[in-house]
């Protein structure tokens, strides 16, 4: 796995700033910082000051009129080291148009056909394909504009995102102390659960591994390390790694009718 | 112009909600639409939905809301232009290769509550586009809906009746990895009402309750909604009827300036009759907390009072011949609802079978039955349960 990472624009998301050093190490440049009040379901998010790295700024949030003037504000004044930002919601685009920095769009669960994915190219510099579809369909999408996509290539995936404080409620509720993550489990479904003052997020568990998308033509790789440390990314990368993992809908195709749903 | 818009699973439903009191319907054709589970509508229905509509001088919205994959795009835009040819009257779209074909075709579009949009900075990326109307998200607080409409002036429809997702709506895929069905192609299989163990505490459960947001219709006609949006493409006919007719009496009400808090009262407690889970405003007024959801004590109730549909009213025979659709007997009271005319109380005091012979007893679901009256009822009256008086409430 080591070898196909050379040459390859990996983006990885940063947990805490002194793993920089060893992750550079391990060959990679170029760091996605989530922006603190910009995020869910990130435990360790950085203030713009807290950056000092050439790296990008990344936001997952769907963003409320209050937030989005907030974001404004940030990026009014923003620093020459932020290289990009990665964002999760149109309106940023509105703030983002002209300033002289990397977008990437990172609408999760969306960007699923190459005929959406070219509109937004409009109006980003890369998009994140969706990580919901197959390894078929991404090899399509991607072939279509070689060299300007993002595909996720490692971490944990996103199955659901709400607004609301699931776990909070949970411990309020039944008068108990829950862990935040905590692991909820029904029959083979497993999932992380997160939670934050901006909502909360369900992970699907085991960790994706789509490490072998690095062999498609794209802009950059994408690793979301969170709840991984320097050390388990880096035996995952050097493929000495005992941690549960699969492969998401690679080649898992979803069903869009079921059987017997008319189509007359 | 306020606008009361119903959903519709199927051309019955859509005719009850207009009759009942909606303005404009939403409905899903059989594909590209998020409920595809429903049964939905054919080309040939939407017609006839679009000729029934439009002779009330109400109007027909399809939902074209599926994410779409590369293989979903193909005979996209021939049906968009067929719906154009149709006549709908704007198409329900989250993904943008939907919202910029159905434009390039001259449909009006109005923005899937699924695109998640809940600052005015997004409604302006959508309105550059040419989008005028949108759905927010479920999450959109009385302060969002309030700037919103001050930065953009923008066409608001807000969801005010119904099921909640948990998720915001379009963030969740809990379906495709539990059953494969693909909850942005119309697959969600609610796994949201799922139970989940966890390690060492109860049961953990993620429900919401649902929406109602009678007490706070005032405020949103008053900030500057202006489409409030019944949920539920695969509810009841006798839900969709019961829940318009009591928004729409509200919301008459609200414009005349005669709503009354004792008013109000009555059609809560007709709406919470008719729901099979507990109703709370959610977010519009304040976060929502456990008090807004569920938790492992939930309970459902299936509701039995809808009793059958008035099929067809004989004036000179005197006859109402009615669809059963849950058992009644003679002697029971029972009430009348109607498109035209308030409810009425009727005793059973006769129940005549097909064969004109007389019957004690309507126990087989959509059997056709006959029952004296004198008067005027119209097709698609409903008969309920008697619930309560109206006057024992006001």
């Amino acid at each position: 796995m080591y070898g196909k990472m050379k040459n390859k624009e990996l983006l990885v998301t940063i947990n805490d700033l002194k793993d920089i050093s060893e992750l550079k190490r391990l060959g990679i440049n170029n760091f996605v910082y989530p922006l603190q009040n910009f995020c869910v379901g990130i435990p360790n998010t950085f203030l713009i000051s807290d950056i000092k790295e050439k790296g990008f700024i990344f936001i997952n949030r769907v963003l409320d009129n209050n937030s989005i003037l907030e974001l404004e504000k940030i990026l009014k004044n923003i620093p020459a080291n932020i290289m990009g930002i990665i964002f999760d919601d149109l309106g940023v685009l509105e703030l983002v148009k002209n300033l002289d920095i990397i977008k990437i769009l990172y609408l999760n669960h969306f960007n699923t056909n190459i005929e959406s994915i070219k509109i937004y190219m409009e109006y980003v510099d890369s998009v994140v394909v969706s990580s919901d579809i197959t390894k078929n369909e991404l090899e399509y999408i991607i072939n279509k504009m070689p060299n300007k996509l993002t595909v996720m290539v490692l971490g944990y995936l996103q199955a659901m995102y709400s607004r609301r404080h699931l776990i909070s409620n949970y411990q309020n509720y039944h008068k108990v102390k829950a862990k935040n993550p905590m692991k909820i489990v029904n029959d083979n479904n497993e999932f992380l659960v997160y939670e934050n003052e901006f909502g909360t997020v369900l992970y699907h568990l085991p960790l994706y591994n789509g490490l072998e998308l690095l062999d498609l033509p794209c802009q950059y790789y994408l690793i979301m390390n969170t709840f991984l440390s320097v050390k388990e990314l880096a035996n995952i990368l050097k493929g000495k790694s005992d941690l549960s993992t699969d492969t998401g809908f690679l080649y898992q195709e979803t069903i869009y009718k079921l059987k017997g749903d008319s189509d007359d | 112009m306020i606008e009361l818009l119903a959903p519709a699973g199927d051309l019955e439903r859509l005719k009850i909600a207009l009759l009942y009191g909606a303005d404009a319907v939403y409905i899903g054709g059989k594909d590209y639409s998020l409920r595809a589970n429903t049964k939905n509508f054919t080309i040939e229905e939407i017609k006839l939905a679009c000729e029934f509509a439009h002779k009330l001088n109400k109007k027909i919205y399809v939902t074209v809301n599926i994410v779409f994959h590369d293989q979903n795009l193909i005979g996209l835009e021939d049906y968009l232009k067929k719906l154009k040819e149709l006549n709908v009257d704007a198409v329900i779209v989250s993904d943008i290769v939907g919202v910029k074909l159905a434009l390039q075709n001259d449909l009006e579009v109005i923005l899937s509550t699924q695109a998640s949009t809940l600052n005015y900075k997004a409604i302006k990326f959508w309105q550059n586009m040419g989008v005028k109307r949108f759905v927010l998200a479920r999450e959109a607080t009385r302060e969002d809906i309030i700037k919103i409409k001050k930065e953009t002036n923008a066409s608001l429809e807000c969801f005010i009746h119904g099921a909640m997702c948990t998720a915001v709506s379009g963030k969740c895929v809990l379906s495709n990895y539990c059953t494969k069905r693909d909850s942005n192609r119309g697959g969600c299989a609610q796994i949201c009402r799922w139970v989940f163990k966890t390690e060492d505490n109860p049961d953990f459960t993620l429900m919401s309750k649902d929406l109602n947001m009678v007490e706070y219709l005032e405020d949103m006609i008053n900030i500057g909604v202006q489409s409030f949006k019944i949920e539920g493409r695969m509810r009841s006919v006798y839900y969709i009827a019961t829940v318009i007719m009591c928004y729409r009496k509200i919301i008459d009400s609200i414009l005349n300036k005669t709503i009354t808090e004792n008013e109000k009262e009555y059609f809560e407690k007709v709406l919470d009759r008719v729901a099979n889970r507990d109703t709370t405003p959610q977010f519009f007024h304040k976060f929502p907390t456990e008090n807004e959801s569920y938790f492992a004590d939930r309970t459902e109730v299936s509701n039995q009072d809808f009793l059958g549909i008035v099929l067809d009213y004989d004036k000179e025979k005197g006859l109402i011949e009615l669809e059963q659709r849950n058992y009644f007997k003679v002697g029971d009271v029972v009430e009348f609802i109607g498109p035209n005319f308030d409810p009425f109380t009727y005793t059973i005091s006769t129940i005549l079978d097909e064969n004109m012979t007389s019957i004690e007893v309507a126990r087989h679901p959509k059997m056709k039955v006959f029952l004296p009256f004198s008067g005027a009822i119209s097709p698609y009256s409903m008969m309920r349960i008697k619930l309560f008086d109206k006057k024992d409430v006001l």
